[in-house]
């Protein structure tokens, strides 16, 4: 499928230093998150993404939590290398580190979310710049990494705040998460992180 | 133990009496063919929120099914978050692993799964026998050399595969709305595994 997006172009060494640095930056300073969320999920045979959406809630230095409203409720958080569920009511829990899969979803998450995702031994980088925002490349150098995602986008506003993310996999279809009403530092209840 | 055995003999015989006698299908005219529409529609994407039980564990996810041609379905389970988990092509007798989870690469899953969702996708079959309890229409089939009884009221709301006269797997499908089951049960009995489907768009 076609997607109409704006003209990008590579940016200079020099502004891609200046996007870590203001990323780092305001990465440093947030020490907590909300954020409302719309996930569409690509897949080539169907005619239209499938579109979830919900909450995200993210409390320094590593806890986060998504929680999916519509068109159902589950709600899923990482803490101490656990994966806690709450499935329509239904709790779980999954050791992510028997999960090589959510064990790197989640440090992924983590580092987009906490500004550390610019390390180029794990990842191939490309840096790019439409009118309007910033777009980072990332391609993880780990094989069993690279058979989850091939790439993932990270788009990047003026502030160097992340407004979407993009996870391909190797088929190329793909998850795109869009971020809105997003407030940075506002006091949220550890209550939250509790199933 | 020779009356033990006797007694065992009687019993597996009885157990095994036939399906349709035991639940006192009366034989009907015979009806042709069976017509399964709940995912035979090539325009619609068929998206379910899975809940699955297997062996007390629980888990969650998206099943995504599509008519991409005719004899042919793409079955795909994703996370709720939507990373892909299996991702099976369907194309008349052909089946294929497109993608599998390492931790989810075992043969005897695959199988079940496969088996499972062949009924789910199988569109037009022809009854052996036809019988009739109440006002319900139950039609005989085999799918993959396995018996299944397809109960119509006058949807299919059961489908029973069944082998020594008892039910192995049942799947259910109620609130049906324009060919639609907006939820499905595949109800395992001789494992301990349940998969719910609930339609979400």
């Amino acid at each position: 499928m076609f997607l109409a997006t704006q003209a990008q172009t590579k940016m200079t060494d020099i502004e891609a230093s200046n996007l870590k640095k203001q990323v780092k930056a305001l990465a440093s300073t947030t020490k907590t998150i909300s954020s409302d969320f719309v996930q569409y999920k690509h897949l080539d045979f169907l005619d239209n993404a499938i579109e979830t959406s919900g909450k995200l809630a993210f409390k320094a230095p590593n806890l986060v939590k998504w929680e999916y409203t519509k068109p159902f409720k589950y709600a899923v958080f990482f803490k101490n290398n656990m994966l806690y569920i709450n499935d329509e009511g239904k709790k779980s829990n999954i050791d992510i580190g028997s999960s090589k899969m959510f064990s790197q979803l989640n440090t992924l998450i983590v580092s987009n979310i906490n500004g550390d995702m610019f390390d180029e031994s794990k990842f191939m980088i490309h840096y790019f710049k439409t009118s309007k925002d910033r777009l980072v490349h990332f391609s993880p150098k780990d094989e069993n990494f690279a058979k989850y995602i091939k790439t993932f986008h990270i788009t990047f506003d003026e502030k160097g705040d992340v407004i979407e993310v993009k996870m391909i996999e190797p088929s190329d279809d793909y998850t795109r998460i869009v971020f809105n009403n997003k407030v940075l530092n506002q006091p949220i209840d550890e209550a939250v992180f509790i199933n | 133990m020779k009356p033990f055995l006797l007694i065992s003999v009687c019993f597996f015989i009885l157990s095994c009496g036939s399906y349709p006698k035991k639940n006192n299908f009366k034989l009907a005219e015979h009806a042709g063919n069976i017509v399964n529409p709940y995912f035979a529609n090539p325009n619609q994407d068929y998206v379910y929120k899975a809940n699955i039980e297997v062996y007390n564990h629980y888990f969650g996810g998206i099943f995504i099914v599509k008519k991409i041609d005719d004899q042919q379905h793409r079955v795909v389970f994703t996370t709720e978050m939507g990373n892909k988990l299996l991702d099976f092509s369907f194309n008349e007798d052909d089946f294929k692993v497109n993608y599998i989870l390492d931790e989810l690469d075992k043969k005897i899953l695959i199988n079940i799964l496969k088996n499972d969702f062949k009924i789910l996708i199988s569109e037009q079959l022809s009854s052996k026998e036809t019988y009739i309890l109440n006002n319900e229409t139950i039609n005989q089939t085999s799918i993959n050399n396995k018996i299944y009884y397809y109960f119509e009221n006058p949807e299919i709301y059961k489908i029973a595969r069944v082998k020594h006269g008892k039910e192995k797997v049942r799947f259910l499908f109620t609130e049906i709305n324009d060919n639609i089951a907006q939820q499905i049960d595949i109800i395992h009995l001789n494992i301990k595994l349940k998969i719910a489907l609930k339609f979400l768009n």
